[in-house]
This record gives C-alpha cells, structure tokens and sequence, in this order.
C-alpha cells in the first residue's frame, strides 16, 4: 500500500502500517516545519539535525500510538519534535549560552510573527499566514510568555526571573495566551 | 481532586510545558476520571503546536533525507545509544568514585562538624562552671569573713519534736543585719515541700527557704536582717515549695531564743 502525497490526507496512519511511501511523503511534507522549530529551539543545525533525524526515528517506531481523535498528525509530530528538541537542550546545557541571547532571539520571533505581507506571502501557505496572523493577534506580553516556555523550556518560575514580572503574572498571561490559541484552533481543524 | 476549573487552567499551562511536578500530579489525578477534560487538554496540547506552526520552514539538507529515509537514521540514533552503552561503565565508574569521594568528605566534614560542636558545648559548660565556682568562692569568702568577724553572734537552735536530733547555729552579725545559718541532721524534705526559716518579733517573719538532702545538712544567708534585738527566736517549719508568708503550722524543726 502506499500513501498519497495529497497534502490534506493523513499519512501517520499508513506509517503505522509500516507504509515506507507514506513515511517518505511525512518526511517531505512536515521536515521543513520541524527543522524550523528545532533550530528555534537548540540555535544550531548540527543538533537540529541529529534531534530531526531522532525525531523521525520515534515517528516511524511509534507511528501506531497516534491517535486521530486527539489531534492532527502535524501536531503530533511537532509534539514529539519539540520535546526531543528541548530534552537535547536540557542535555546539553545550551540553555545557559541562549540565555544572553535571549532578548534577542524573542526580537527575532517577534518579527515574524508579524502579520505577513509583500514578498513573505509567495512563500508561505495560506494556512501558516492564518497562523501568524493569530499569533499576532495575542498580546505581546503573553505571547513571550509561552514562547519562553515552548522554545526554551522554561518553567514559571525561570520565566518569571528572565522577565522579571511575578510568578502569578506569568503564569495567568501563559494562561490567557493558550485560551486565545485555543479558541483559534478552531479555524485550523 | 482538583476542579474542572483548576483543571483545564493547568491543561493550559502544561500544554506550553509550564506546569510544575505537583501541577502535572494533580492534573494527572484529575484527568484519570474526567472525559470532558481530557478533551480540553487534547486541545489545549493541538493549539499550543500553532507556535511551531507559524515558523517559516526551513528544508533540511538533502543527505538527511536520505539518512531517514533508508532507514541509517535508525541506525544511527542505535549506534549513538550503543556508544553511550560501551560508555556507560566509565561514567558509571567515575560516578561512583565521585560519590564515594564526595560521601568520604561529607562524613569527615559532617564529624569534624560534630567535634567542634562538641568541643564548643564542653567549652562553654566549662566557663558556666567556672563562674558558679567563683561566685561561691566569693560567697564563701563572705561567709568566712562574716564568721569571723569580732561582732558577730552565735544562736543555737535545737531540734523539736518533729526532728529531734536537728539542729542548728546562727551566726549573727547585727552591724550589717545579715547572718549564716547552718542546718544539721534535718530530714530530707518532699519535693512539693521546702524548709522554711522564721525570725519571729512581733509576728514571725520569712527568713527564707531552702531544701535538705540526703546529708541533712543546708546552709543559707540571711541579709537585711531585723534589729537584733528585736529578734526573739527562730523556727523552721515545713510549708508548701516556695514559702508562704506565715506559717501554716506550729510543727517546728529546729527553735532557739535570741539572748542578744
């Protein structure tokens, strides 16, 4: 059997089934997406790509355990991307050398998030403009918050530290930010 | 168990990887029994991957396509655990040297800390007991030049019916109204009793209370004394521990006249 490359249909499944096609056509469609975030995350392209490639790994040894009615197959690969990406991070103690560049790296997120226009919009599905544009839409406050937590792995509390706001602060604006993500999820489902 | 509320606030929270261990513990608990939660975590876990989701992508190199796809990738991350594997005996055996060095130096520091401890309790009971010795030596000193003394005056008393082998003496000194009085042979009082010494004038006065032993025997000093030759007698009596301020009984230990 073999999987259809057709950019809507859900080839985690037929990877489940040990379809090396449907794996192949994962790998194409989501690859890009993933690296993306694991640079984000570990700031360099040799551990993005030994943590991608790891990634890959558990994609097609536990392809079985994905469960549709949970969620979509590219969160769950981003699911299982981003946490080898931030157990690699912890491993490695990279985070002590991100933490000087850390205003600059949120400078940078920052700015692409923005809502996209001109030459941005050749390259980018209409799906991820949708995205951006609701990530632009939650406040910049909360916004940083979850980014700190889901880029760098941050807890409450070191979040807290770096932004010196307090602990309750933090926590509500992670809090309200997700509330917002969720009630935009509805439009990517 | 936490409420649905508390619940899907840690959902959120969790999702974006910012719970805390005991959060993630009552989350946990909570979820175990709760379908409609469940579902919002499911949620709140799609939506926070919206943050990935907006991130330009990036192609990776074209060899690690290939690496994945053929299956080396397997290989490779196997060959990385493997070495790790055939490493882990040296990180094992360096661990366990460190933690017994490291546990040899905290035990020596932990019983050097307790020495010193020691030493400092022993020398600090030390200085006590000198200063208790020398304020009795200075007590004594007074005692002796008291006795001494040329004016001082001598009053016996004897033992009563209560105690009749007791006795006593006093030695008076009436310049400066203070006295030493010596208890002999007195039976050891109960711990809910004291002695009690009374300097009778017109009505008995507290002279001050003390306590005998095994011995017998006690000794106390008497200051801001009556005018000797107001003083008609002495008596002890058993009161209740502290003294009361006149007797409570006629029961007498040891009474003597004043001749002075």
């Amino acid at each position: 059997m073999s999987a259809s490359v057709d950019s809507s249909a859900a080839l985690i499944p037929a990877v489940a089934q040990g379809d090396m096609a449907a794996f192949e056509a994962a790998y194409d469609r989501y690859s890009g997406t993933l690296y993306a975030l694991l640079l984000r995350i570990l700031g360099n392209a040799e551990d993005a790509q030994e943590v991608l490639q790891e990634a890959f790994v558990k994609v097609w040894t536990t392809a079985r355990m994905f469960d549709a009615a949970r969620g979509s197959e590219v969160a769950w690969l981003i699911s299982i991307a981003r946490s080898k990406g931030i157990d690699k991070l912890r491993s490695r103690k990279i985070r002590s050398d991100r933490e000087n560049d850390a205003g600059r790296e949120i400078s940078i997120h920052s700015a692409f998030v923005d809502k996209t226009t001109g030459a941005d919009v050749a390259i980018l599905s209409q799906e991820r403009i949708a995205v951006r544009n609701a990530l632009a839409e939650l406040p910049e406050a909360q916004r940083i918050a979850l980014e700190l937590a889901y880029f760098e792995g941050l807890s409450q509390s070191e979040i807290s530290e770096r932004l010196h706001e307090p602990l309750g602060t933090v926590k509500t604006r992670m809090q309200l930010g997700m509330k917002k993500l969720r009630e935009r999820l509805q439009a990517f489902r | 168990m936490i409420a649905h509320d508390e619940a899907q606030e840690i959902a959120a929270l969790d999702a974006v990887g910012a719970a805390s261990a005991e959060e993630e513990r009552d989350l946990g608990e909570h979820l175990a029994a709760c379908a409609e939660c469940r579902r919002v975590r499911d949620e709140y876990a799609e939506a926070v991957t919206l943050l990935a989701r907006g991130l330009t992508p990036v192609p990776p190199p074209a060899e690690l396509r290939e690496l994945v796809v053929s299956g080396e990738a397997a290989d490779n991350v196997v060959d990385a655990r493997r070495r790790f594997g055939s490493s882990k005996w040296w990180l094992a055996t360096a661990a366990t040297i460190f933690l017994a060095l490291w546990g040899w130096r905290e035990l020596t520091m932990r019983v050097e800390r307790e020495k010193y401890a020691t030493q400092e309790a022993e020398i600090r009971r030390l200085a006590e007991d000198n200063l208790r010795l020398s304020q009795n030596n200075e007590k004594l000193s007074a005692e002796m030049a008291s006795l001494a003394s040329a004016g001082t005056r001598t009053i016996s008393l004897s033992g009563q019916q209560a105690a009749p082998s007791a006795s006593a003496r006093v030695f008076l000194e009436p310049e400066r109204r203070r006295a030493i009085v010596f208890f002999y042979n007195l039976p050891a009082n109960a711990k809910d009793k004291s002695y009690q010494l009374w300097i009778i004038t017109a009505k008995p006065q507290s002279a001050g209370v003390f306590d005998v032993t095994g011995s017998g025997n006690a000794t106390i000093t008497i200051e801001n004394l009556p005018v000797a030759t107001e003083i008609k007698a002495l008596a002890v009596t058993l009161e209740p521990r502290g003294g009361v301020a006149q007797p409570t009984n006629s029961n007498f230990f040891v009474m003597g006249s004043s001749s002075l």
